[in-house]
């Protein structure tokens, strides 16, 4: 279970985070959705311990993330997916997967790099293992930043606006294999501006404002006149999005 | 043959001198790399005081004469310490100390450049700080800093033949002594010259050599 309570965040005299209450279990995709500034990164920031906390609390499975000796724990359970794929450029992209499961976990070298293959073969990079981060497009590199988090073997996947980089089409090769995880039953924390995506894979949708959760509803009833769409704000918000 | 002639066994003379001169030319740009880096570490690591101390001491290297350091090191250590100061022992100290300043700040700066989103992706796959700084700064630092280390040896080379000064039979020393003897300055220090030209040249091939090497992820290759 990965439980954020009542967390609050500011930076200087702005405030981030004001309160937020999340919990997702395991086997679940939430996405959450929100305007440019609403907090949505800063959060999973918070979750993978980039940020520290003002108030409240996160675990992932009981492993405090604001607890130093926790962080670790925590961190081994829940693999990040960025935004701008933050690369190690002097690396190929294989190494780029191997390197925290061998210098982490572990793993033994051969082991580590048979599975990375694999991963690498399973969105299309098999030819590409030993390419540099520069010598990949944009979708490649963000799918080989998808392949690193999962190298780790992750309880739960965060993927902070993973194709807002991208060109549509490069969008279809990632979120194409977002799906086929989600089907496969990864847990994942999806912060997205692809609404109809973030529809068709999600068991919950969560709309964040200014720092706030305002929505916490199963997908289909988000979308819904008596749901979400309730919301004068979450309404105003699609149909925005969908204007767009 | 009169003794100021310039023979060819003058000319061995010299690379005796230049042997010199590489000699501790190596040597002080090894531990001044070595102890250079290691400041570059203890800063990374934000080390209370020592850092300061460092940051200190590197200051006062890099802004005051090589000349000066050298004789307050070869003259003024053996009153203070009660040391004997041999003057190959007050070059290597003085060398050695006023490179690593230099390396100090190129050090600084490439660690400096790595990008801070590759930093956190490391650390958020649970690398400790340890092992941040050796398999994703280090790697990319090294290349970065690789130019202005080149640079930095190449300008040291050079600076060796202050030692000359306090009389080690450097290059420079041996020029002198030819000059003295054979009363053609302008032949003698033409061919020390070109002796320093070479040994530059040699060390600015090798880094660039090494640069290309170490770059070799960049697909950039120049305009």
């Amino acid at each position: 279970m990965l439980k954020v309570e009542n967390v609050k965040k500011a930076f200087g005299d702005v405030i981030v985070l004001d309160g937020v209450n999340l919990t997702v279990s395991p086997g679940e995709v939430v996405s959450i959705l929100g305007s440019s500034g609403s907090g949505k990164s800063t959060l999973i920031r918070c979750i993978n311990g980039l940020e520290k906390l003002n108030d409240g609390r996160i675990t992932v499975d009981d492993f405090d993330v604001s607890k130093p000796r926790d962080l670790a724990e925590a961190r081994k359970r829940s693999g990040t997916v960025f935004q701008l794929f933050n690369l190690y450029p002097h690396m190929t992209a294989l190494q780029n997967i191997t390197l925290a499961p061998v210098e982490v976990l572990k793993r033994p070298k051969a082991e580590a790099e048979a599975e990375g293959r694999a991963l690498l073969a399973s969105v299309g990079l098999g030819d590409r293992a030993d390419a540099y981060p520069s010598q990949l497009s944009g979708g490649q590199r963000q799918r080989v930043g998808i392949c690193r988090a999962l190298a780790m073997k992750p309880r739960y996947l965060l993927l902070d606006e993973v194709t807002s980089a991208l060109d549509p089409e490069m969008t279809a090769e990632v979120l194409a294999i977002l799906a086929k995880l989600a089907t496969d039953g990864t847990t994942m924390l999806f912060v997205t501006h692809e609404i109809e995506f973030a529809r068709q894979i999600s068991d919950r949708i969560v709309f964040l404002e200014k720092g706030k959760l305002l929505v916490d509803l199963p997908a289909e009833q988000f979308f819904a006149p008596d749901g979400g769409l309730a919301q004068p704000r979450v309404a105003q918000f699609l149909s925005k999005m969908r204007k767009d | 043959m009169r003794y100021t002639e310039f023979t060819p066994f003058d000319l061995w003379l010299l690379t005796q001198g230049l042997g010199v001169t590489i000699g501790l030319f190596l040597a002080t740009s090894l531990l001044g790399v070595l102890i250079g880096v290691v400041w570059g570490v203890i800063r990374f690591y934000r080390v209370p005081v020592l850092t300061q101390l460092i940051t200190f001491v590197s200051e006062i290297l890099k802004n005051s004469p090589v000349l000066v350091q050298l004789f307050l090191v070869f003259f003024g250590f053996p009153g203070l310490l009660k040391m004997n100061v041999t003057p190959v022992t007050a070059a290597l100290i003085t060398l050695s100390a006023n490179t690593a300043a230099f390396v100090y700040v190129i050090a600084v700066s490439a660690i400096e450049s790595i990008g801070r989103d590759q930093i956190e992706a490391a650390r958020v796959f649970g690398l400790t700080r340890w092992q941040v700084l050796r398999h994703v700064i280090a790697p990319q630092a090294a290349a970065f800093s690789i130019g202005p280390l080149t640079a930095l040896l190449v300008n040291q080379l050079q600076v060796t033949s202050l030692i000359s000064v306090i009389g080690v039979m450097d290059l420079a020393k041996i020029g002198a002594n030819l000059n003295l003897r054979t009363l053609k300055p302008f032949i003698v220090w033409t061919a020390v010259g070109i002796l320093y030209y070479l040994a530059a040249k040699l060390v600015a091939m090798l880094g660039s050599a090494l640069e290309k090497r170490l770059r070799a992820h960049s697909a950039f290759r120049g305009l």
